[in-house]
């Protein structure tokens, strides 16, 4: 333990004294989110255009509209039956979401089958209609364990209403966040490699230090590095831009530690399989550049051709940035935090077992 | 009989393309200095990055303090301290933290504060290494196989690229560990450093041992003559062979590299006579003359026919 330590405090007063690569480090976040930030505080919060659709009117549809109009960025409209006229609008344009209350049966209810109730969103507006689909899931969630006929089946919870005073800048930051932990991981991975490269390792190797040590307390310094810039992100995001993050921020710091791992882990991989530095830096690259844009995390990939949305939902970034999304502004894609998890924890697995056969120490 | 510390049989080492070392044998004697002479490329940074565990041998046995380095490796590196050639260090850290951080590595190290002061680097411990100049930091390298405190240290030429002085000194650090019975094994170009430090000394060349013993007697045993050496006053084929053929009761090498023309001799004046006249037959200045002991360095020469330093 003592020697990890004396090592990862090597590793650190390396990086800390190395003037250009801190500054790139401090400076690679804070630039993106103040670039971000300008670009889109132009931008005000968000208004959503909902129709809402009731086939038979009772007290509790009344319930539902009301709620949602209480929510100062929904624009509500209501039309009752067919609601021809709300489908026209969204496919116009002119509404994101349309939600569709059927009529409630109350017999199908007691045996058990629950309420359909149709979301109809526009996919050209992925970002928003994203943002409401997770309210109105929100919304209607409760519902399924109090289906068994009590009239207050939709109750509405105040707290989903955390949405309402998001920006876009405020859907854009966990992309930021989710891309900075990439290309740590993914970057960081040459730091081990020039200690190869330079013989460093093979310096050491004469020494009774084991070599895992080493590599041990290079990730446990990109780790802390990932926290470092997570939390420098969020801080001017916070204080600059006023953007509010709903979660606890060690629930934050958990999902950051789970993705810099998987990165870690694939930059390793990378690295296995080239021998200079240079090579790595292009190796990487190759990897880096097409998830940043086909990640969905600055662009919607919803109008990519269907062969791309399927790399899109392979790739660890897609699953990271929905994470961070999901623990820090509330947005939910429709994606369950455990499948982002799984996801994320399987790229980890996977990678390390490549990285383990294929690993070289020189 | 002594005891041993390094005992190595037969040991084989191929690259692509070289046999860098190609069957070589000898014994290490517990509290002794062992140096390992020859030219560059000769195998003897393969030979001791073999022995510490760094490349898999090809062939023969390798026992260092009883121990293989293929089956106990981890052992045998509490024991030892090792020196490379060209080490690569943490550049950003200070001599100091460098030091501290290999004490940390090893069960019962020397003090680090003591260590820097031998290898005469206090004025420096608070400079980042990649600031030192070639010198320092090869000091710093031979420090940090001291720091180790074990009973063998490799040290693959310590005293390259040290001024006059640090070198001196740094002879005297190294008779130092054998007084305080640690076993040296070292590498050297320089032949009167091996004469001034070494037990016990093996010259090899092209991955083959040439010789070994003694300091003494190998100087003894090869080169009782006294060298009469003078710079090659431009010989023609011809004139060589003229000087070859004179009767001047000496044996004649060249030194190529150098220029320079060695004669070795039991009878210096009578040499020394012959060797005037065929210059003035000839109208050659011979010029520069030195007459010294001969020397491991001649050694060398007899045995390859080519200068050390090549
Ligand atoms: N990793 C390697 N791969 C291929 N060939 C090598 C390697 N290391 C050494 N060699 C070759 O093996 C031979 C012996 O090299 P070695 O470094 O042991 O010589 P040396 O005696 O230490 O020389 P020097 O005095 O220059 O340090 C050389 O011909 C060298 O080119
Ligand atoms: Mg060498």
């Amino acid at each position: 333990m003592r020697i990890f330590i004396n090592v990862f405090l090597a590793n650190l007063k390396e990086l800390i004294r190395d003037k250009t690569a801190l500054f790139w480090f401090l400076a690679f976040p804070i630039f993106f989110v103040f670039l971000f930030g300008i670009v889109f505080s132009g931008s005000s919060e968000l208004v959503f255009n909902l129709g809402i659709i009731i086939e038979e009117p009772s007290e509790m549809t009344d319930k539902i509209v009301e709620a949602m109009r209480a929510i100062d960025s929904f624009k509500v409209s209501v039309a009752r039956g067919e609601g021809s006229e709300e489908m026209k609008a969204l496919q116009k344009g002119e509404r994101h979401i349309v939600i569709k209350i059927p009529a409630i049966d109350y017999q199908k209810m007691a045996s058990g089958q629950g309420v359909e109730i149709l979301v109809y969103y526009d996919a050209s507006k992925q970002q928003t209609s994203q943002v409401l689909m997770s309210v109105v899931e929100k919304m209607f969630g409760e519902a399924e364990h109090n289906i068994t006929g009590i009239p207050e089946i939709f109750k509405i919870k105040q707290e989903a209403i955390q949405a309402d005073k998001l920006t876009d800048f405020d859907y854009i930051l966990p992309g930021i966040l989710a891309m900075a932990l990439m290309q740590l991981g993914l970057f960081g991975s040459l730091q081990f490699l020039s200690l190869r490269e330079q013989k460093i390792v093979r310096s050491l190797g004469v020494t009774p230090l084991a070599r895992s040590t080493l590599l041990i307390s290079e990730i446990t310094l990109r780790l802390l590095m990932a926290l470092v810039q997570t939390f420098l992100i969020i801080t001017i995001a916070r204080i600059v831009f006023g953007v509010t993050i709903i979660s606890n921020i060690f629930v934050v710091f958990a999902v950051v530690i789970i993705g810099s791992l998987t990165f870690i882990s694939l930059g390793y991989m990378l690295i296995s399989f080239v021998k200079s530095n240079e090579a790595g830096q292009g190796i990487i690259q190759i990897v880096q550049f097409p998830m940043m844009f086909l990640s969905g995390i600055f662009f919607p990939p919803d109008f990519m051709p269907s062969y791309i949305q399927a790399i899109v939902r392979a790739i660890p970034l897609t699953y990271l940035g929905d994470a961070l999304r999901q623990v820090m502004i509330g947005v939910y894609s429709g994606r369950s935090m455990l499948t982002n998890i799984i996801v994320l924890s399987g790229w980890l697995i996977v990678t390390l077992i490549i990285t383990i056969k294929f690993w070289r120490w020189d | 009989m002594d005891e041993l510390s390094i005992e190595v049989t037969g040991l084989k080492k191929y690259f692509v393309g070289a046999k860098a070392v190609d069957g070589i044998s000898f014994k290490v004697k517990s509290g002794s200095i062992y140096g390992m002479l020859g030219p560059n490329g000769a195998g003897k940074t393969t030979t001791i990055e073999t022995l510490v565990g760094l490349y898999r041998r090809d062939g023969g046995r390798i026992s260092v303090l009883g121990y293989d380095p293929e089956d106990d490796l981890d052992k045998i590196k509490k024991l030892i301290g090792v020196q490379l050639q060209s080490p690569s260090l943490f550049p950003r850290l200070t001599v100091k933290e460098m030091v501290n951080l290999f004490s940390s590595f090893y069960p019962q190290p020397m003090d680090p504060v003591e260590v820097i002061n031998q290898v005469g680097l206090d004025s420096k411990e608070n400079t980042q290494i990649r600031f030192l100049s070639g010198g320092q930091r090869h000091r710093l390298a031979v420090g940090l196989a001291m720091v180790s405190n074990g009973k063998i240290m490799f040290l693959d030429e310590p005293t390259t690229g040290l001024d006059p002085k640090a070198r001196r000194q740094l002879w005297d650090v190294i008779k130092g560990l054998k007084n305080n019975g640690v076993t040296v094994f070292l590498t050297t170009h320089y032949m009167e450093e091996a004469e001034k430090l070494c037990d016990d000394l093996m010259i090899i060349d092209l991955g083959k041992v040439i010789v070994q013993g003694s300091p003494r007697e190998l100087i003894k045993e090869f080169s009782q003559e006294t060298a009469i050496e003078f710079s090659d006053p431009g010989l023609t084929d011809l004139s060589r062979k003229a000087l070859e053929d004179r009767q001047l009761a000496a044996r004649v090498s060249y030194e190529v590299k150098e220029k320079r023309i060695i004669l070795y001799t039991h009878n210096v004046p009578f040499t020394m006579k012959k060797l005037l006249d065929f210059g003035s037959d000839h109208k050659l200045a011979i010029d520069d003359i030195v007459v010294r002991r001969a020397s491991l360095e001649d050694v060398f020469l007899k045995l390859t026919g080519r200068g050390i330093r090549e």
